[in-house]
């Protein structure tokens, strides 16, 4: 039957699924796009735009975990389920065009191969979690030869510092300069003419991404007293689809999650003028992009988590799982992006 | 009007795949010659007049040519 609880989580859900999707639209937040232009494109502002979330993230979480509003969880360390698992879903997020959180924005943007991706993921992570891939994850997560008990605890006081000492970094480095160079232009500070044509249909500027998508996943922390996750989210939309003799039950927080991100990213696209379906041209592209979706969800399932999970849960809580699978996922989308684009020289 | 020297069509394609099409395209091209890209891909649109500019390249213009496509002329250095 339809609970309270059920409700909650749908509008909850909803809602900030629907920001965040609006958020990942205009900021084009994809880590995939984030980390692979690093080397492919000498591109960094997806990049940027990632460590300033990381840095609002662990003040976030700090502040309402010193309020007792949340309670953190930094995942234990699989050393060998971070790497491999990092290691394939960093090499999976090439193939599919986009990283857990990126492939679900786009299919809201109506990219037909993001949606093919997205089933991918889902399926991945589904063989990964029951089917006949779950023996390699478990191989994977239970052998634990490079370190000992390595439960880990989330401590405030230090994500809070490095948190802040990140911000002050970023904007001595990166911030300073753009106000300095605006002030010897003699521009003001903050323009605020045409503000709402800057919301709704123009691209943010990657601070203000970053910025957005912390509080946002902070939000997320606070609504459900966990991380965000896009993987779970997929396989718990799979698992409404298969119990169609009591659907409602199972479609819960994740589920609404990635519906919420879909439709915010459909409203951000469409206001826009950025709304259309795609379909790749060569259906070479598509078979791609389910293989990086399958290596996507495998990942996923084997490292505790996505991109999302890990990078943008996981390591403002300090956790060394995610910081380890977050360097692996890192490591995998440079090969395959160097395989890919850069071993052809013409 | 400038003379286009060179179409790109990446309309359907995905990142990166316009923006990597574009960058080998412009290394085999000319100086003076102008390609056009068509894009349909909201981040490529912006990106790909961004790493033109800083390989050296004018972008002559960008266009908006109808609902999530555009239009790039890019001339070479």
């Amino acid at each position: 039957m339809l609970t309270e609880e059920f409700w909650y989580v749908l509008i909850a859900g909803l809602i900030i699924g629907g920001i965040f999707g609006f958020i990942l639209q205009r900021g084009r937040f994809c880590m995939n796009s984030a980390f692979r232009d690093i080397i492919l494109l000498k591109e960094y502002k997806l990049a940027k735009a990632v460590l300033v979330s990381l840095a609002v993230l662990m003040v976030g979480f700090a502040i309402f975990a010193f309020g007792e509003v949340i309670d953190l969880a930094p995942k234990a360390f699989l050393p060998w389920a971070a790497i491999v698992g990092g290691l394939v879903f960093g090499i999976g997020m090439v193939f599919a065009a986009g990283c857990a959180s990126g492939t679900t924005y786009r299919v809201g943007e109506g990219m037909v191969g993001s949606l093919v991706a997205g089933i991918g993921l889902t399926f991945g992570a589904a063989m990964t979690a029951g089917g006949f891939l779950s023996g390699a994850k478990t191989y994977l997560q239970d052998s634990d030869t490079l370190v000992g008990d390595a439960s880990p605890s989330g401590n405030p006081t230090i994500m809070l510092i490095v948190g802040i000492v990140g911000l002050a970094l970023m904007f001595y480095f990166w911030g300073w300069p753009a106000i300095k160079k605006r002030r010897d232009a003699n521009e003001p500070l903050i323009k605020t003419d045409n503000l709402v044509e800057k919301t709704f249909k123009k691209a943010y500027p990657w601070w203000v991404t970053g910025i957005l998508i912390g509080i946002i996943l902070t939000a997320g922390y606070i609504a459900s007293n966990d991380v965000v996750g896009i993987t779970g989210g997929w396989m718990n939309i799979r698992g409404w689809l298969l119990s169609y003799e009591n659907p409602g039950a199972s479609v819960m927080w994740t589920g609404f999650i990635i519906f919420g991100i879909i439709l915010g990213s459909f409203v951000s696209a469409y206001l826009a003028g950025e709304f259309k379906l795609r379909v790749p041209k060569e259906g070479l592209t598509l078979l791609k992009q389910l293989f990086g979706g399958i290596l996507m969800g495998f990942g996923a399932v084997t490292a505790l988590g996505c991109n999302i999970t890990n990078i943008l849960g996981g390591v403002p809580q300090l956790s060394i799982h995610s910081i380890v699978t977050g360097v692996f996922i890192v490591l995998g989308c440079w090969i395959a992006a160097y395989l890919l684009f850069m071993w052809r020289k013409d | 009007m400038v003379d286009i020297t060179d179409t790109l069509d990446c309309t359907g394609e995905v990142c990166p795949y316009p923006d990597v099409k574009t960058k080998r395209k412009v290394k085999k091209m000319n100086s003076g010659e102008v390609l056009e890209v068509l894009v349909d891909y909201p981040l490529s649109a912006e990106r790909i007049p961004e790493t033109m500019e800083s390989l050296g390249h004018k972008v002559v213009s960008v266009d908006k040519t109808g609902t999530s496509a555009w239009k790039i002329l890019i001339q070479i250095k």
